[in-house]
């Protein structure tokens, strides 16, 4: 796993893009830093949302992957915080979850984040897929 | 001796015989007397009532009226009885004041503890009680002169909905009534779906230009005892997916690692893997969507998507699968398509139940063709063949209701049947029709419709949203958008 996150992408014609993914289900976590990193993906993992929360807020992300049943500060709470705290925030926010929401509570989420994805539908190849179209 | 003594006792028998008939007189006097003063003490409440009813006679108009108060016995009751019966005369005598009805009519709609809601002939709230009024958490002259379809969202468990009540009754009767069992309205200031029983009524003829009047019986509690299995099913639905997301996701990365590295045979096991771990996915999203569908809870947003794009993502994903069954899957697009109004992932899933039932009902060997067209009435239409079994004609007419294969016909066709109940479902949603045509040992073929963008873009410049949301309901609502 260390070997593959070492290893170099072939020069991409963008900058490395940074990822911060919030996921407290270690298995999930490793699984997409290892596909994610093969794609070339500077990829950090934190498995509770308060520590999500501070690592975000130094706007140091292009793409934030974002769990909603997690520790300490939920998901949709993280998501509302850092919306007011970091209006300039650059990263796209992506919601990966597997919990079902009512309709008002996704539309809720979709508001304010930049896509949804149900994990169980896709798999890590799909998500690196999804990522590159994420503008 | 003897004789003196026989004397004397005959002389005292004749004055007690005397004494006896003396007083049997005077109590005979004594008991007249006080049943007169009884009758006329007990008596005069009801001669009073009787005085009362000739005074208020037409026919004997002369009759005085009864003077209260020399009433001894029941002042009170004779009171109340009487001023009934003038109440009653006056009643009777005149023609009813229409303000005055109208005045009872409402004081006792007002003191009714079940929500009733008055329309006129264009569906106008004319008037609701404050029951109602509380019950949708709307005030009342918020409701009033409002239309009934844009104020309360109804929803109903079949095609028999109000509306169509209404419509039918407003075309055929003068009169009609009707009651719906499980009625559903969600509305933006009440946290929870509202959930009961309906009662209307409807009168064609009535000067009051009331034309119907609907009545609520509030089963929130019991109908939301339902709602919370489903509840269950969206937690059990979450905890089945993180072993499905683990397994997918590490069959992949064994994939994409040993690629190359594995003999033939392992490497079919590796595809047979894959296949059964995303046939899994999918079939847990099609219980939680038909749960969905039956609690009226499946939203679909409606986009401007191009239709070969998402058809040609569904035979590559499903390719695979055909792949180890030993099967292909041909497609053939139609030049030039209109975009269509979709929601991706709902038809993904449709276009995805549809070639996984034709996966399965192929012998081995076979073609799976997928076609793409443009309909007379300007539909996209979408046909999946197979060169199967074909379906039994006793199962045809059931093919898309839930649960359509069962023990009756499982040996005859395998499945659970849920995908094509979800499938009429969600193209129903989108506005589009879903058919079969089958024949035992020749094979079957399923196809659907969709409504393409320019048909809906009116209806999308119209709403304040940016997409079109439409319901995949089991549940109907009451005045469809497609109505016209």
């Amino acid at each position: 796993m260390d070997e593959s996150v070492s290893v170099t992408p072939p020069l991409p014609p963008i900058p490395v893009k940074r990822v911060l993914f919030i996921e407290d289900e270690h298995f999930i976590s490793e699984l997409y830093m290892h596909t994610l990193s093969k794609a070339g993906y500077n990829v950090k993992v934190v498995f509770d949302g308060l520590e999500g929360f501070n690592e975000a807020k130094t706007n140091a992300y292009d793409i934030i992957l974002l769990d909603l049943m997690i520790p300490s500060m939920l998901g949709i709470d993280l998501l509302k915080r850092l919306r007011a705290e970091v209006p300039d925030l650059r990263a796209k926010i992506l919601i990966t979850t597997n919990l079902e929401q009512t309709k008002e509570h996704r539309k809720e989420i979709e508001d304010q984040a930049d896509g949804y994805v149900i994990k169980a539908e896709i798999t890590p190849r799909q998500m690196v897929d999804f990522l590159s179209h994420l503008a | 001796m003897l004789a003196g003594w026989w004397i004397g006792s005959s002389l005292l028998q004749a004055n007690v015989t005397l004494l006896l008939l003396i007083l049997s007189v005077l109590a005979a006097i004594v008991a007249l007397l006080f049943a007169r003063m009884a009758t006329n003490y007990v008596l005069e409440p009801v001669r009073m009532l009787w005085q009362a009813i000739l005074h208020v006679s037409p026919e004997h108009a002369d009759a005085p009226a009864p003077n209260l108060q020399t009433a001894k016995v029941g002042h009170e009751l004779i009171n109340s009885l009487v001023l009934q019966v003038y109440q009653l005369a006056s009643n009777s005598g005149k023609p009813a004041d229409k303000a005055q009805i109208d005045n009872v009519a409402v004081a006792i709609a007002s003191s009714l503890p079940l929500p009733v809601f008055v329309m006129d002939r264009n569906q106008v709230i004319m008037y609701v009680n404050d029951t109602a009024a509380k019950y949708v958490g709307v005030p009342t002259n918020e409701l009033m002169g409002k239309n009934l379809y844009s104020t309360l969202d109804l929803a109903f468990s079949t095609t028999d909905t109000f509306d169509s009540w209404l419509a039918d009754a407003k075309a055929k009767t003068l009169t009609s009534s009707r009651v719906w069992e499980h009625v559903r309205l969600k509305l933006p200031s009440r946290q929870e779906m509202l959930q009961f029983d309906m009662a209307a009524y409807y009168n064609k003829e009535n000067p009051a230009n009331v034309e119907t009047i609907m009545v609520l019986f509030d089963h929130t509690k019991r109908y939301g005892e339902a709602d919370d299995e489903n509840g269950m099913l969206e937690l059990a639905v979450h905890e089945l997916r993180t072993p499905i997301t683990l397994l997918r996701g590490y069959i992949e990365v064994l994939d994409d690692e040993l690629k190359g590295k594995l003999d033939p045979q392992m490497a079919s096991f590796m595809q047979k893997m894959q296949v059964s771990a995303a046939q899994l996915s999918t079939f847990i999203s099609n219980i939680l969507n038909v749960a969905r569908v039956e609690a009226n809870q499946l939203v679909l947003q409606l986009h401007e998507d191009t239709w070969d794009s998402i058809v040609r993502t569904t035979v590559h994903d499903l390719g695979l699968r055909a792949m180890v069954h030993n099967k292909t899957i041909e497609y053939t697009p139609a030049a030039n398509l209109p975009t269509v109004a979709v929601d991706r992932v709902s038809v993904y899933e449709v276009l995805s139940n549809l070639l996984d039932n034709a996966i399965k009902y192929s012998p081995d060997g076979q073609k799976i063709l997928v076609h793409t067209s443009l309909t007379n009435d300007g539909l996209v239409e979408t046909t999946i063949q197979d060169f199967g079994a074909g379906i039994p004609a006793n199962v045809l007419p059931h093919l898309f209701e839930k649960y359509a294969r069962n023990y009756h016909n499982q040996k005859q066709v395998s499945g659970t049947g849920l995908g094509l109940y979800l499938s009429k479902a969600i193209v129903s949603a989108h506005g589009g029709n879903i058919w079969v045509r089958s024949k035992e040992d020749e094979g079957t073929t399923i196809g659907f419709t969709l409504q393409p963008y320019s048909m809906l873009a009116a209806e999308l410049k119209n709403s304040d949203n940016k997409d079109i949301v439409r319901g995949a309901y089991g549940w109907i609502k009451n005045h469809s958008l497609y109505r016209k």
